[in-house]
């Protein structure tokens, strides 16, 4: 499926326009980002990818409306991030998106339940309706049976997991995720991404996910390339893989003594 | 729903951690336990002088001191020469200072809307003789029926009454401590020895004891017309005392009396002002004392606060994420603050109630100023409320930097450090 494919299937909810972001101030000011330009359309799932230090986890913050471009635009849905103020912002993220870290930050005084329906709380549900949603999410995750325990008493698995189902309790437009299995093991890894992909394919959830690993990332649909604050590379999954191969067969070619 | 989420927060927080949040709540409580007790204390002393200073004693004393003009022949001589004349070097005359006209006096004083009672006195400073023993006083001849109206006397009288002192022309009743010190008890009969060499025997019907040292010590009363004839005042007085409806309007009723009556007079306050600018300076330590506590339990809140905000940080940046406003974040804390401040109240009055109670009962004899077999507690709500304001004003205060912190935090940086 070639990218404009992919893009027929939605509308545009997530635009990057010429996105700068300078990190530290005075002699100190690095720019991390260099005029970035990106459009996700709804049901994409996408992975950004690139080595440590690239301004991945930077461009997520941004696009997660938890920071704001030195430059440039971030529109989710319409809104730009930039004329919004902090109230705006957090209702933005309140309704439009949902959040899964590397580490799953549960809160540990409340159970899987409760934190799984902490967001519909603020966003106003009712507490028997917001029960009802968290613990049909957390049965469709798998950890259904363990809603009333706290996060010490799950396992680093099943609290990404409870972590997943948090993301999704407003129903958002958006989810991403920075490095979600990169504090989890091989399997846990897998089942998290299969959720993704399930809630992808059969939900049309718009997911977006930072990731280093090229393995987990070959299982989305769109490969967003960065590499120094730029991106390098942008397209169907298979296509860029493929060019990734074949710039590594190139690297390793050029390498190799001549005989 | 909005302030529900932001409660249950904020009390799973403080749950959470019970031995912190016992540690807050103690320092709070043990600051309101502290104040309410010494608040009670210090102001027990006062209030019970004050309390038997205006039940003993008058409101009001008009003095024998004459306002108007004095010097008649300046004064003749001004109307004379329809000028103003001055008379230097005059030599004062012999005569016994007294209060003329009494009865017109005191029926006008009766007219006052602010006066419920007065009452003619005539006061001097008397040697009394009780075989070997000798001792100076002041005598007070009294009307009893109107003295009474004034200073609730006949309360304090042991084994009489005030009207005894109709039962023969020379009765006496004597301050507990002149009594002691003569020996002197009742049915005996002492000797008066007056300035001029005259003495004269009273009979002592009785004995009073108003708790005030002050007055215990040096005072006795006898008849009004014992008096005058004794002191040589004629049916003149040298004193009117006066009871107030509110002994708290002393100072400008006072007033209002010298411009009427045109001679000196006194309120109770003016009376004890020596007494009364030490409760002040007492009261100012107690508030530093106690105050200095609650500064030091405020501390400990900030203290448990501020760790509690650092080991939240990622929580605190999830919640962000969230959707939860910086606003949210510091209410969260506030309440915390505010909960722990409530609870530490609560139990502060509590303990501090039982702890001034205590205090109050054990028997430390009190000699000075006021006589008392206990510690004087002034156990009353109003150290409650002082109290438990103070200490919320303060929990609130030292949760107003942490919660503020709490809810400025960039969730970019928690999560860029954690990442």
């Amino acid at each position: 499926m070639s990218l404009d494919a992919i893009r027929e299937r939605g509308k545009p909810v997530l635009q990057l326009v010429n996105l700068v972001r300078v990190l530290g101030e005075g002699e100190t000011a690095t720019e991390v980002l260099h005029g970035l330009n990106l459009t996700v359309t709804q049901g994409e799932f996408c992975a950004i990818v690139g080595p440590s230090g690239s301004g991945k986890s930077t461009l997520m913050y941004l696009l997660g409306a938890l920071d704001k471009p030195t430059s440039g635009q971030v529109i989710i849905d319409g809104s730009d991030v930039s004329t919004l103020d902090d109230d705006g912002l957090a209702r933005l993220r309140n309704e439009k998106l949902g959040f899964i870290f590397q580490f799953h930050y549960l809160l540990p005084e409340f159970t899987a339940l409760e934190n799984v329906m902490m967001p519909m709380f603020k966003l106003g549900v009712p507490a028997a309706e917001a029960r009802e949603r968290a613990q049909a999410l957390l049965d469709q995750l798998g950890i259904g049976t363990k809603s009333h325990r706290t996060p010490g008493r799950l396992s680093g698995g099943e609290q990404q997991r409870v972590a997943v189902a948090r993301s999704l309790a407003n129903q958002p437009l958006i989810v991403l995720g920075d490095e979600p299995t990169g504090n989890l093991d091989t399997v846990n890894s897998d089942n998290v991404f299969a959720i993704f992909e399930t809630l992808a394919r059969e939900q049309h959830q718009t997911i977006v996910v930072v990731t280093h690993d090229l393995d987990q990332a070959a299982r989305t649909d769109r490969i967003i390339r960065i590499v120094d604050g730029r991106i390098v590379d942008d397209g169907p999954t298979q296509d860029v893989l493929a060019r990734v191969e074949r710039e590594e067969a190139e690297r390793r070619s050029a390498l190799k003594p001549h005989a | 729903m909005g302030l529900k989420v932001l409660l249950l927060i904020a009390r799973r927080h403080l749950f959470h951690n019970l031995f912190r949040t016992g540690v807050s709540v103690s320092g709070v409580a043990i600051g309101v336990t502290f104040m309410v007790m010494l608040s009670a204390l210090m102001t027990g002393f006062e209030t019970k002088f004050v309390r038997e200073t205006i039940e003993s004693s008058p409101h009001v004393t008009i003095y024998d001191e004459y306002r108007g003009q004095t010097d008649e022949f300046a004064a003749w001589t001004s109307r004379q020469m329809g000028g103003v004349a001055r008379v230097d070097s005059a030599r004062p005359r012999e005569t016994v200072r007294r209060i003329k006209k009494p009865l017109e006096i005191l029926k006008a004083l009766r007219a006052l809307p602010e006066i419920a009672a007065c009452a003619p006195n005539v006061t001097g400073t008397a040697i009394m003789n009780f075989g070997t023993r000798e001792r100076g006083m002041n005598l007070v001849g009294i009307v009893p029926e109107d003295q009474e109206a004034v200073s609730s006397l006949d309360k304090y009288i042991q084994d009489a009454r005030i009207y005894d002192l109709y039962a023969s022309g020379g009765a006496l009743l004597l301050g507990y401590g002149v009594a002691e010190k003569l020996g002197a008890k009742k049915g005996d009969t002492v000797s008066i020895k007056l300035r001029n060499g005259d003495s004269r025997a009273l009979r002592v019907i009785g004995v009073f004891r108003t708790g005030i040292t002050t007055i215990d010590y040096a005072r006795g009363y006898t008849l009004l017309s014992v008096a005058q004839q004794l002191l040589g005042l004629g049916r003149d007085v040298n004193q009117i005392v006066v009871r107030l409806h509110d002994y708290s309007s002393a100072r400008a009723a006072a007033s209002k009396i010298e411009h009427l009556v045109r001679y000196r007079t006194e309120s109770w306050q003016e009376a004890n002002e020596n007494f009364l600018s030490i409760f002040v300076i007492q009261q100012i330590i107690t508030y530093l004392v106690t105050g200095g506590i609650m500064i030091v339990a405020a501390f400990g809140i900030l203290n448990v606060l501020i760790m509690l905000v650092m080991e939240k940080l990622p929580e605190i940046a999830m919640l962000k994420s969230m959707g939860f406003t910086a606003f949210d974040i510091t209410l969260v804390f506030l309440l915390e603050g505010l909960a722990i401040g409530v609870l530490g109240v609560l139990v502060g009055c509590v303990l501090g109630y039982y702890l001034t109670e205590f205090v109050g009962s054990l028997p430390i004899k009190q000699t000075g100023l006021v006589e008392s077999e206990h510690l004087v507690m002034n156990n009353v709500p109003r150290l409650y409320v002082v109290a438990g304001v103070a200490a919320l004003v303060c929990t609130v205060l030292a949760s107003v930097l942490p919660a503020l912190r709490a809810g400025r935090l960039d969730p970019v940086v928690t999560l860029r450090g954690h990442a």
